[in-house]
């Protein structure tokens, strides 16, 4: 089986795997949540009837009146169809739409916040293992520091100091909301603007992660004959250590992507509910406090997605960066 | 074993937060007391003033503190037994049983943790989510990366000798994984253990921040929620929420310290260094025969550390035009070192104490950082041991040999070096379609013409070959033997070609030194070193390689 073809059947099995523990949790964890769900939804007034119930009782449970294999059949066949429920939170909102709302922020949010601290980590690990000995030896221990610091109390003392304090960034917030969302300039400087501060909670906590791999393997590549071969042929150091040293050393850093990606996204929803950032994390949060479990088991599915999607992407492009591994046999 | 500042550091800070977490709550008094003083500031009878309700926040401090610390021990036990069994079992077992185990810790891996923390935490009530409910979900959640690299660890183990002879004598399963491999694996369990203990922490203080936490405990997520609540920072109650926030981030990073340095006990090679400023203390340079490309007079390298190794003593060496001067001795001798110092390939903690190398009528060892790398390929260019490891894994054949033109070539057009490099393959017999083609497609032979090619790029007067052929079978041995001689005749460079197989010196060398712990003993043409060895240890090694007419000893005199 090709590398491409390996790598799409175990994210596929991950991703059944995803679905299945969100079929599975409801239904093994205490607690009568249809019922709950069904009293929240005669609060907001919408309609009790057996049919709402019905819908409910497909995603987290039907109390054993049907058998655990009709009820995972229903749960896929609603899925499939894209069917993830309505939301008692935002009534009359269905899930799909809520998250539809809300994704978008996130995606950019931490994408683009866990593609700055990568560069930025790889880059000074690069330079820091290429300069072993100097000064810079003690950037290590001063980001693996931050990387201790939780995602949330770096937020909070952000906001104080950068917010209120010195008042450069808004408190909190995704955009100004006098404006339409929309693709307007000053809308989307405006959002620009609200985001740099949760961007740079996620940049500090985690580009100590990235740094210290970096420097590990960069240590690691420069005693390497390849290394030596590079400096008897008379290149400029910066070649060598571009194209001979961080170019190897920055491999496992590709292929460990997928394990930090989950930690950024963990710390990302924390960091979202103190800015009250329009995004999922807000949403899930929100979702838990309100009892609101369709429209959780619907985040929790599209936040796996997304961070399995992404694995896959940067798995993918990991052939390209090293094609010794398209000719490799074996499964990571 | 020297102790590190980092480790001594790392144990003392969380040492430190352990005692409080211990003793703190003895001393403190009770922190849930309610005074109607509200916030004060730190001072007084307060060390760190109170609560918006006039709780004490030294108290309370010390209460989380032991909070969080018991929650991570927890955490970070049960969390290194599964990652214990899914890492090492499955490795160990091997087969269909590493498949599932691996696939499942895989997968574990790679499906968010915090969301599916939350969404547990979500559905369970909150009066039935306690400290053990909270444990065991961050511990299922958070094995995963640990199995992954014990299992990698494990796999490695398992092939060593002694791994195998225990299995092969029948020793019981569990007592090879007890007594051969646990022992061993013990510092990456360790680190394992302490990533598992600081991840706990945090992720817990996350969930209480968030009010997912266990209902029945204290610890620094509860303090901080109630910290955020109270909203402490609105009201410049600092003492409030930054202690807790410390006190994690200070374990935290503590364990990180202790981690580095059981990273540096595991893998010596990233221990601190410190960089010395050169790499050559003295040079007294000689004038250099009339007909000599290559002049080394009187070179000493030594090795600095607790017990300096003086690795080249007083080595002088003639390399004249065109001729192949052959270097022989056994491993360890101090020919690598010699070659490297010729180019002044060395790095810390080696150093060239005194001696000079000079190029025709340059003095290599003065060049200046800039010269340096000007001068070498240019003049001299080196074929290495590792041949089979000297290419770039990641690029291609193309991309390696085109950056020692583009370098040292920059008037050259992109057509020019094409052209060039595939003219250097033809040279050694390689096909130039095969410029596209990365390192691991080639064998070993084909790797090193690539090395012999590129080492002609920019026909060089000297070349300097350590070991080139010792890796690879008789057959292609002897071919790239022969065009080696062949290239030399052609092109006329000289060679310093270094191994440990003098018979082969012998036939290849014009002239031949003997190297023996740092020293030259013998230095002669070829025919005088083999029909009259002065030294005993030259007349030693002569005896000690069967002639090619298998008859040990038949080549000494």
């Amino acid at each position: 089986m090709g590398y491409h073809l390996r790598k799409l059947a175990f994210y596929l099995t991950a991703l059944w795997a995803a679905v299945t523990l969100n079929f599975v949790i409801p239904r093994l964890l205490p607690g009568n949540p249809v019922d709950i769900l069904m009293a929240k939804l005669q609060q907001r007034g919408g309609s009790v009837d057996p049919a709402a119930r019905q819908a409910y009782e497909t995603l987290l449970g039907t109390g054993g009146r049907e058998s655990f294999v009709q009820e995972y059949l229903a749960y896929l066949g609603n899925l499939l169809r894209g069917e993830l429920g309505v939301s008692v939170s935002a009534f009359p909102a269905k899930v799909t739409d809520v998250i539809a709302g809300s994704l978008p922020w996130t995606v950019v949010l931490v994408g683009l916040a866990t593609l700055l601290s990568f560069l930025l980590g790889v880059g000074l690990g690069a330079v820091v293992g290429w300069k072993r000995g100097t000064w810079l030896d003690s950037l290590v221990p001063a980001t693996t520091m931050l990387s201790a610091v939780p995602y949330f109390w770096l937020a909070l003392i952000l906001v104080a100091v950068l917010a209120s304090g010195l008042g450069w960034f808004p408190l909190n917030g995704g955009y100004d909301v006098v404006l339409d969302p929309g693709w307007s300039p000053e809308f989307l400087a405006s959002a620009l603007y609200h985001g740099t501060l949760p961007a740079l909670t996620i940049v500090l906590s985690s580009v100590g992660g990235w740094l210290l791999g970096m420097r590990n393997m960069m240590v690691s590549a420069m005693s390497e004959d390849y290394v030596l071969t590079a400096r008897a042929k008379g290149l400029r150091g910066s070649r060598v250590m571009m194209r001979y040293a961080a170019r190897n050393a920055v491999l496992p850093s590709v292929a460990g992507f997928a394990i930090s990606l989950g930690f950024v996204v963990s710390g990302s929803i924390v960091t979202e509910q103190v800015f009250s950032y329009p995004g999922i994390g807000s949403k899930l949060l929100q979702a838990v406090q309100n009892n609101d479990y369709a429209l959780m088991q619907g985040i929790f599915l599209v936040i796996t997605v997304a961070v399995l999607g992404a694995n896959l992407v940067v798995d993918l492009l990991y052939g390209l960066v090293d094609a010794r591994t398209r000719d490799r046999s074996t499964v990571s | 074993m020297t102790r590190s500042p980092k480790l001594v550091t790392g144990l003392a800070l969380a040492g430190v937060i352990v005692l409080f977490g211990l003793l703190g709550p003895l001393l403190t008094g009770d922190p849930a007391t309610i005074r109607d003083s509200g916030l004060t500031p730190p001072g007084g009878e307060h060390l760190l003033g109170t609560t918006l309700t006039g709780q004490d926040v030294l108290a309370q401090l010390a209460h989380a503190t032991r909070g969080s610390l018991w929650l991570g021990l927890l955490v970070g036990v049960l969390a290194t037994v599964l990652s214990g069994v899914f890492g090492i079992v499955g490795a160990y077992a091997g087969g269909a049983v590493d498949e599932v185990f691996s696939l499942f810790s895989n997968v574990v891996l790679v499906i968010p943790g915090l969301p599916l923390v939350i969404v547990v935490a979500g559905f369970v009530p909150a009066d039935q989510r306690g400290t053990s409910t909270i444990a065991l979900v961050l511990a299922i959640t958070g094995w995963a990366a640990a199995a992954r690299v014990l299992r990698a660890q494990t796999l490695s183990l398992r092939n060593r000798d002694y791994v195998a002879a225990a299995r092969v004598s029948g020793e019981k399963t569990w007592r090879v994984i007890g007594v051969e491999i646990l022992p061993n694996l013990l510092p990456v369990i360790a680190s394992q253990f302490v990533f598992a203990v600081v991840l706990a922490i945090l992720s817990e203080a996350g969930l209480s921040f968030l009010g997912l936490g266990a209902a029945d405990s204290s610890t620094l997520g509860t303090m901080l929620y109630y910290a955020q609540n109270g909203f402490a920072l609105q009201r410049e109650a600092w003492w409030w929420f930054v202690p807790p926030g410390l006190v994690i981030a200070v374990f935290g990073g503590a364990l990180s310290l202790i981690n580095f340095s059981i990273d540096e006990i595991v893998n010596p090679a990233l221990r601190d260094r410190v960089r010395r400023d050169g790499d050559v203390v003295a040079s007294d340079p000689a004038p250099p025969e009339p007909d000599a490309v290559l002049t080394v007079r009187n070179l000493n390298v030594v090795y600095r550390g607790d017990t300096p190794v003086h690795a080249v003593k007083d080595v002088s060496l003639t390399l004249r035009r065109g001729e192949i001067l052959g270097l022989a001795g056994e491993s360890g001798c101090g020919k690598t070192t010699l070659a490297y110092a010729v180019n002044r390939l060395h790095r810390p903690p080696a150093e060239v104490t005194s001696g000079s190398v000079m190029f025709g009528d340059v003095d290599v060892l003065a060049l200046e950082a800039e010269e340096l790398r000007r001068f070498r390929w240019v003049k001299l260019s080196m074929v290495f041991q590792g041949a089979m490891n000297s290419l770039n894994p990641v690029t291609t054949v193309r991309a390696q040999l085109k950056d020692v033109l583009t370098t040292h070539r920059p008037e050259m057009s992109s057509a020019q070096r094409e052209e060039r490099c595939a003219e250097v393959l033809r040279l050694v017999g390689v096909d130039p379609a095969r410029l596209g083609a990365y390192p691991h497609e080639l064998s070993g032979g084909m790797r090193q013409r690539v090395m012999i090619a590129m080492a002609l790029l920019l026909e060089p007067r000297v070349m300097i070959m350590d070991e080139p052929t010792t890796a690879l079978d008789v057959l292609v041995q002897r071919e790239i033997l022969d065009e080696i001689k062949r290239l030399r005749d052609e092109l006329g460079f000289a060679v310093l070609f270094i191994t440990h197989d003098l018979p082969l010196l012998l036939e290849l060398s014009d002239r031949i030194a003997v190297m023996r712990d740092g020293e030259v003993v013998e230095h002669a043409t070829a025919e005088d070193l083999y029909l009259r060895p002065h030294h005993p240890y030259t007349r030693e090694l002569l005896a000690s390689f069967p002639s090619l007419t298998g008859e040990a000893g038949a080549l000494t005199r």
